[in-house]
């Protein structure tokens, strides 16, 4: 017994790894590739009555997709993607710049309250900015109070309330991969650029910036992706009008029951992730 | 040079505000004594009374916790003997492979996942049950584990503590059993904490995976919010939030520094 565990842990021979690897493996292959695989191969297939699958390959799910109906949608998913990624690159920036050379004693902690919204319940923090947002509620009762509005604006179910949703949630995916870019510039290379008679924004434009970039990109990367299949924010904070592919998604398989189509929706957002992630790579190859 | 500074703080504090926002609200508002949540009627802990005599509430409590659990447990034994075999293992064809696809949960769209997983389940006849969803939760886990597992191994090596086991006529189980094992063991318990974490909190896989009889926390929460505003909500989200604090404090005391392990 012990010099068979001996024998795998020793792992001088490759099945000893694949045999640690193989419960994991276990995971990933039936909860994670034949799922996937089955999506796509469902994708082709087409819907019977009463959510049956018929097995007649086509790419007709594809074509409806695209069609007037639904292309907004998934024009809509992109725009709201690409609008976040940016307002938070916008917001997250001077933050992540800050906690790299301005926090101190406080970049720790700092670091750490930004990881807690994030790690609190998603769906809990999205309640609660339906008591902010609401008709009656905190930031409309305090508009009227201190006389900017004269009536209350339903800020909720808006396009406002979704981005400032996903800004809200994916902010944290912005700063962190910012932040440890920032981290690796050598103070002394800001420094030297001061010595040489830069100033502040010079030095910043100049040096801090660019050797910021990789953080920059991959910042943006990590937001823009799973901001295309979100799914809660526009649940609860946007509703039915402004569906983006998530919820689409989701409703095909929850409530219309046409699971071809719900699978050529989701082929296309597993391409999206892949496509994005292909050209991050091509870019951090160049 | 301050003055500017102070300006940025003023910006990072005022950041800080707009996440910590909707925290604070519902914090103050659980205890307010008033069915419509905007304005202050007084003080009460009648909404956290009410949580603790809501039967449906308590069973959906108790679920998430057999849940997260569940999953975390699976996940800390999968993403251990993984990374032993990705750090501890000399080269092995595949390893790169193995390498990516750990990493795949993390970066997969959650509704992606669930429909995935619920097509595959339905298809093949499997009924939804609690393994299912312990399983699938396990699986997004997996990447924390593993990480946070992994880390750890690698400094382990540096310092050649289980080299000196062996040399001193230890075999590999013993020097496992009696080095690595314990030595590794913050990690474990350091993924395993997040993975709690987020198997405790996860709604989306459990909205798609959850069969009819599973009802867990944020499914219950979700439910209650469908059906409008209440104020109990809010005493569970501080309930909830404390237990995140108490569970981020604690993995902070587990979590392995870098420069930790090579020290000895």
């Amino acid at each position: 017994m012990g010099k068979a565990l001996s024998w795998l842990l020793g792992g001088r021979r490759p099945l000893a790894s694949h045999l640690l690897l193989a419960p994991a493996s276990l995971w990933l292959i039936f909860l994670l590739i034949i799922p996937a695989g089955g999506l796509i191969l469902l994708s082709f297939a087409k819907n019977g009555p009463y959510g049956a699958i018929v097995w007649e390959f086509g790419l007709h799910n594809y074509a409806r997709a695209f069609d007037p109906k639904y292309l907004p949608v998934l024009f809509r998913t992109f725009a709201f993607a690409a609008a976040t990624t940016i307002v938070c690159l916008v917001l997250g920036y001077p933050l992540a710049y800050y906690l790299t050379f301005r926090a101190g004693r406080w970049r720790n902690a700092l670091l750490v309250g930004l990881m807690v919204p994030f790690w609190s319940s998603c769906l809990v923090a999205y309640y609660s900015w339906m008591i902010v947002l609401g008709k009656e509620g905190l930031l409309n009762t305090a508009l009227i109070r201190f006389g900017f509005l004269s009536e209350p604006i339903g800020f909720l179910y808006t396009p406002f309330a979704i981005l400032l949703g996903l800004v809200y949630f994916y902010l944290p995916f912005t700063v962190l991969p910012l932040y440890a870019s920032l981290d690796k510039v050598p103070r002394s290379v800001v420094e030297a650029a001061y010595d040489l008679g830069a100033g502040r924004w010079t030095a910043f434009w100049k040096v801090t910036f660019p050797l910021s970039l990789p953080g920059v990109v991959a910042g943006c990367v990590l937001t823009f992706i799973p901001c295309l299949g979100d799914f809660l924010t526009v649940e609860i904070l946007g509703g039915p009008r402004y569906y983006l592919l998530g919820n689409l998604i989701s409703n095909q398989f929850m409530m219309a029951q046409d699971w071809p189509f719900g699978s050529a929706l989701t082929s296309l957002l597993l391409a999206g992730l892949v496509g994005g992630l292909w050209l991050y790579q091509a870019w951090e190859k160049a | 040079m301050s003055r500017k500074s102070g300006g940025m703080a003023a910006y990072v504090a005022a950041l800080f505000g707009f996440l910590y926002l909707p925290l604070g609200v519902m914090f103050v508002f659980s205890f307010n004594d008033a069915r419509r949540n905007v304005v202050w009627r007084g003080f009460t802990l009648k909404w956290y009374k009410a949580l603790f005599h809501d039967a449906e509430l308590m069973s959906a409590m108790l679920t998430s916790l057999e849940l997260a659990l569940a999953a975390a447990g699976i996940a800390a034994v999968l993403g251990m003997l993984a990374s032993y075999a990705m750090v501890k293992h000399k080269a092995f064809r595949g390893r790169g492979a193995y390498d990516a696809l750990l990493n795949v949960p993390l970066m997969m769209p959650e509704v992606a996942l669930g429909v995935g997983i619920l097509t595959f389940l339905v298809r093949a006849g499997y009924e939804l049950d609690f393994m299912a969803l312990a399983s699938s939760h396990a699986l997004i886990c997996l990447p924390y584990t593993v990480a946070a597992v992994r880390a750890r191994l690698i400094s382990l090596q540096e310092s050649s503590l289980e080299d000196a086991a062996m040399d001193l006529g230890a075999t590999e189980w013993q020097a496992f059993v009696k080095v690595t094992l314990p030595l590794a063991m913050p990690a474990i318990i350091s993924g395993a904490l997040l993975s709690f974490t987020v198997s405790f909190q996860d709604f989306v896989t459990s909205f798609f995976v959850a069969g009819i009889g599973i009802v867990t926390m944020p499914i219950k929460i979700y439910s209650m919010m469908k059906f409008g505003v209440t104020p109990e909500i809010n005493a569970l989200s501080v309930c909830l939030l404390l237990a995140t604090f108490l569970l981020i404090g604690l993995n902070a005391a587990f979590a392995v520094r870098p420069d930790e392990a090579s020290r000895h």
